[in-house]
């Protein structure tokens, strides 16, 4: 897997944070940044906090390495990307193919036999074959590189090397705080 | 045949999920920033409406119908939902890690997606055989992916046009989707011949 930024105009971005380095590799995890636990209604449905939600979204399961050239520390954020046609390739290999046998698998006992528990049966071997046929689809995506994400820049944010180099800009460039200035520091929160 | 096209055809554009039913508001909005995320959405949600539809199908006619459980209906079919959600999820895991990497953030959304549920719902109260039913759900998930890739279309040519300030962000974005709705309703005057 290259480290190498490809155009950022055309990559989908995300944001993750490194939680482990070893050995030239750097262990990433995604940064939930929108969708579920976001709403106004986070805290009711419990997606926001430790519960179900919490559970469910299952941001550890999704960790992933990628390769550390750059250096990167524990707890950096970075903004990685993958390429749009890769996440077309990778959603039709999940759910088109799977789907496309069962309907065909569907559509075949219904017009042999026209019953409903037949038709079912034939669905449900459909859908496990396709699943099966797009396993393989997906290990040769892999095996090309297709669903790797890349890293495109350091993100900030977190408590690695950029964050540490802009608070230390801030507080050398800062003038001395005026008492209007303490009075704002104290109102902002 | 016919039969199942027009069925088809009425579910996805005519009674579109969305922009008729009102379903699935919350995706709709918020993962229609770009096309491409809004394609991922549209065929996961597509998987998973077809096949818990499928699930609640059988649910419904061997099991609730069967011992007069219909009072239990709706929560059966979110247990159902979110089984199949957490099936899903499970053997996209299992086949493919990378597969699960990169499309695993849509599945959860998935599970608390109305859209699912009403289709759900709908397909028991149009009391339709099994393929009728799964065909039903299939071209409803289709119109939904349909939609949502139009507004993302839209949302991205919005970006880059100078919206005034006041409308700037959702409001744009619900004005946008008013028009969409209208546009879709001509599709009420389709008569078969």
């Amino acid at each position: 897997m290259t480290a190498s930024a490809p155009s950022a105009s055309h990559t989908v971005e995300g944001i993750a944070r490194v939680v482990r380095v070893d050995a030239g590799m750097a262990w990433l995890e995604p940064e939930q940044t929108g969708g579920c636990g976001s709403c106004a209604s986070a805290s009711s449905c419990g997606a926001g906090s430790p519960g179900i939600g919490e559970v469910a979204n299952r941001i550890a399961a999704r960790r992933f390495p990628l390769d550390n050239p750059d250096g990167l520390a524990v707890g950096e954020r970075v903004v990685i990307g993958v390429d749009p046609h890769s996440l077309l390739k990778a959603a039709l290999t999940a759910y088109a193919i799977p789907l496309v046998t069962a309907l065909t698998a569907g559509g075949i006992a219904e017009g042999a036999w026209g019953s409903d528990l037949i038709t079912l049966a034939a669905m449900a071997s459909g859908l496990g074959v396709g699943l099966l046929i797009a396993g393989i689809a997906a290990r040769q995506l892999a095996r090309r590189g297709d669903l790797a994400p890349r890293f495109l820049r350091r993100a900030g944010g977190g408590r690695g090397f950029d964050a540490t180099i802009c608070e230390t800009m801030r507080s050398s460039e800062s003038p001395a705080p005026s008492a209007t200035d303490s009075r704002a520091q104290r109102v902002t929160p | 045949m016919k039969e199942f096209a027009l069925m088809m055809i009425g579910a996805a554009l005519v009674n579109n999920v969305i922009l008729a039913r009102f379903l699935g508001l919350c995706s709709f909005m918020g993962v229609t920033t770009r096309i491409d995320t809004a394609v991922g959405m549209g065929l996961a949600t597509t998987f998973v409406m077809t096949v818990s539809a499928m699930a609640d199908w059988a649910v419904q006619r061997y099991l609730l119908e069967a011992f007069g459980l219909g009072y239990l209906r709706t929560i059966t079919f979110i247990l159902v939902i979110a089984s199949t959600v957490q099936f899903t999820e499970l053997v996209i895991r299992k086949v493919s890690p990378g597969l699960f990497r990169m499309l695993g953030i849509y599945l959860p959304l998935i599970a608390t997606n109305c859209a699912v549920l009403g289709v759900a719902l709908l397909v028991v109260e149009g009391r339709m055989n099994f393929i009728g039913s799964t065909l039903f759900a299939f071209a409803s998930s289709l119109g939904f992916s349909l939609v949502m890739i139009i507004f993302a279309g839209l949302r991205e040519r919005l970006a880059l046009a100078e919206v005034p300030r006041l409308f700037a962000g959702p409001p744009i974005g619900f004005i946008v989707a008013s028009l969409l709705a209208m546009a879709f309703m001509g599709f009420s005057g389709i008569a078969a011949s």
